[in-house]
């Protein structure tokens, strides 16, 4: 089996990331935005491994382990206000949420 | 581990040891004084231990791979620690208004230091990953606390969403540099750098390095990402905006430093000083010049103190400029002077907003709502005219001192946009910065009945109003003592 350069796994990474973060922009539902921030969470995990395996070292996957622990630490967070909103708005449409302003 | 170790690494096992105490203090007894005074209890032992390691520390010490504790990282610990003391006593008054008891208010603030002490000491990307995710994640907690505030939900969804893709570009940044170097601690890169650059220029390297710097300048909210700094401070209660305004500011720009300073030995040689070098002083000019305009027409207090704290941290990135490694002493002196005199002066305007808030209501304070103020509460007017021309860097005040230190590293540095921007900035900052103590002074309407006016100050409040006053003049005329402090670290 012939090794996958390096470059490949940033180039794949980089593409998830992207599709995330378009996610994040244009999803005007609450709970896509937070699913499209997992995407980009995600796509640095395997950037994260993918270079750990590279230079032989665990500390990649370690890196991994930590950002798994964020993604559920946000996502708890995200879901609790998610209900809130919920309850106050009857919508999860993102747009109702601008009230802020100046 | 050695006792060294163990006595440097002190300040942070307390507060973590205190945040578990505290969990098990909650299962015993729901109590808010308990927890109070608890965590006040906790916040001031580790101070006392920071305040012992300053004095007997002489050299950096390591600790693992991970986390470095050196005197600078040990006085930023302590501003970190005074202005959580002082938002502890500022939720006290404001959590008491309704009936549950917040136990959980008090963990996360501890959760807060804790990250904010982390991320001071680290020398390692997965120790500042955490420390950073500790404060960020602990802080979307508190901005969306008041439940009954129509603000809330907004700003802490806004605050979780942005935060969270901040974090990740910066994430993505260290993957990159990652790749590239092979290593993850902060020193090592600088093997790695010479590595890299034999092979010619690295443009993963580099865009790691821009995402890395992106996504710190989110959370300093540098010009082009400050967006969501307005509307967290309007959003979040008054005490969590005065931890978001000092502790998160504090911690971000130690790192920040820290992290700069262990890479420009290399980046000096090369290329890419230049480049990495020109992003951050557009970040630079863009702040002054963006945070100081649009502060001209906020009517909010919140979002005028938030323009103003976005063009601070535009002043305080001048520092990062230095190209030679002897300035290194002297820009981390500025740096720690500067933000103890912002710390302060934030302090003293936050303390000043609350207090002056009407009871158990959670509104928008506009600066009309001080007309008149100097007339009928002395006390709190002196407070906001020395925090206000401190912010201004008017002279006698420890402001003034801390943009003469940073005026002077840009000279040295010979940075002379910056220059020009710092005095552009800090001229249209007195124009905004004025307005508020002409307010302080005019008179009351007397059709409007002033009973409303007449604010309840606490004994504990009164002392704390003096404390800071006092400690903002004395330093200001006589800044040897603090310099003396920070010459000796």
């Amino acid at each position: 089996m012939s090794a996958i350069p390096l470059s490949h796994i940033l180039i794949l990474a980089c593409t998830l990331f992207t599709i995330g973060f378009i996610g994040v922009i244009v999803r005007k539902n609450t709970l896509f935005i937070l699913m499209s921030l997992e995407v980009m969470l995600n796509a640095v995990g395997v950037a994260f491994i993918g270079a750990g395996s590279v230079w032989q070292q665990a500390d990649g996957q370690v890196m991994f382990i930590l950002i798994l622990t964020l993604a559920a630490a946000e996502v708890a967070l995200g879901l609790a206000l998610l209900i809130q909103m919920q309850r106050r708005f009857n919508s999860l449409d993102i747009d109702l949420l601008s009230k802020l302003k100046g | 581990m050695n006792q060294l170790m163990f006595f440097s690494l002190s300040p942070l096992l307390i507060v973590s040891f205190g945040t578990v105490l505290s969990l098990l203090l909650i299962a015993w007894r729901r109590s808010q004084k308990l927890i109070l005074v608890f965590s006040l209890i906790i916040f001031s032992v580790a101070f006392i231990c920071c305040c012992s390691l300053i004095v007997n520390l002489a050299d950096p010490v390591q600790i693992t791979q991970l986390i470095k504790v050196d005197n600078y990282a040990i006085f930023a610990f302590m501003m970190v620690l005074v202005a959580s003391m002082v938002v502890a006593l500022l939720s006290s008054s404001w959590l008491t208004h309704s009936v549950e008891v917040h136990d959980e208010f008090y963990i996360l603030l501890q959760l807060v230091v804790l990250g904010a002490g982390i991320l001071v000491a680290s020398d390692h990307f997965a120790s500042l990953f955490l420390g950073f995710e500790l404060l960020s994640i602990s802080l979307v907690g508190m901005v969306g606390y008041s439940r009954d505030n129509q603000y809330s939900v907004e700003s802490s969804f806004k605050y979780l969403i942005l935060s969270a893709s901040a974090s990740s570009f910066m994430l993505l940044g260290i993957a990159f540099i990652y790749s590239q170097s092979g290593s993850l601690s902060f020193a090592s890169d600088l093997f790695a750098m010479e590595h890299v650059a034999n092979e010619g220029s690295n443009q993963f390297y580099h865009a790691g390095l821009l995402l890395f710097l992106v996504g710190i300048a989110f959370k300093l909210s540098l010009a082009p990402f400050h967006l969501w700094t307005p509307d967290v401070y309007q959003g979040a209660p008054t005490p969590v905006t005065l931890l978001l305004a000092t502790v998160s500011k504090v911690a971000m720009f130690i790192i920040l430093m820290k992290f700069w300073f262990s890479q420009s030995a290399f980046l000096t040689t090369e290329n890419s000083m230049t480049s990495v070098g020109n992003l951050i002083s557009t970040f630079a000019i863009l702040s002054m010049l963006i945070g100081n305009a649009l502060a001209l027409k906020q009517q909010n207090i919140k979002r005028l103190l938030a323009y103003s704290s976005i063009a601070h941290m535009g002043y305080l990135l001048i520092v990062l400029m230095i190209v030679f490694p002897q300035g290194m002493d002297l820009a981390w002196q500025s740096v720690l002077f500067y933000l103890c005199a912002y710390v302060l002066a934030t302090l003293s305007l936050f303390m000043a907003l609350q207090l002056s808030q009407a009871k158990g209501v959670e509104m928008d304070m506009h600066v009309s709502d001080w007309q008149g103020m100097f007339w009928h509460s002395r006390l709190l007017a002196l407070l906001i005219i020395t925090a206000i021309l401190s912010l201004a860097g008017i002279p006698l005040t420890m402001g003034f001192i801390g943009k003469f230190y940073i005026l002077n590293v840009a000279v040295q540095a010979q940075q002379w946009w910056l220059i020009a921007s710092l005095i552009i900035g800090s001229g249209i900052g007195l124009f905004y910065y004025l307005r508020i103590i002409f307010v302080l002074f005019e008179g009351v309407n007397e059709g409007e009945n002033s009973s409303g006016l007449s604010f309840t100050i606490s004994p504990s409040a009164k002392v704390a109003a003096v404390l800071s006053i006092a400690t903002g003049l004395v330093l200001g005329v006589f800044p040897d003592f603090l310099t003396k402090l920070i010459f000796i670290l």
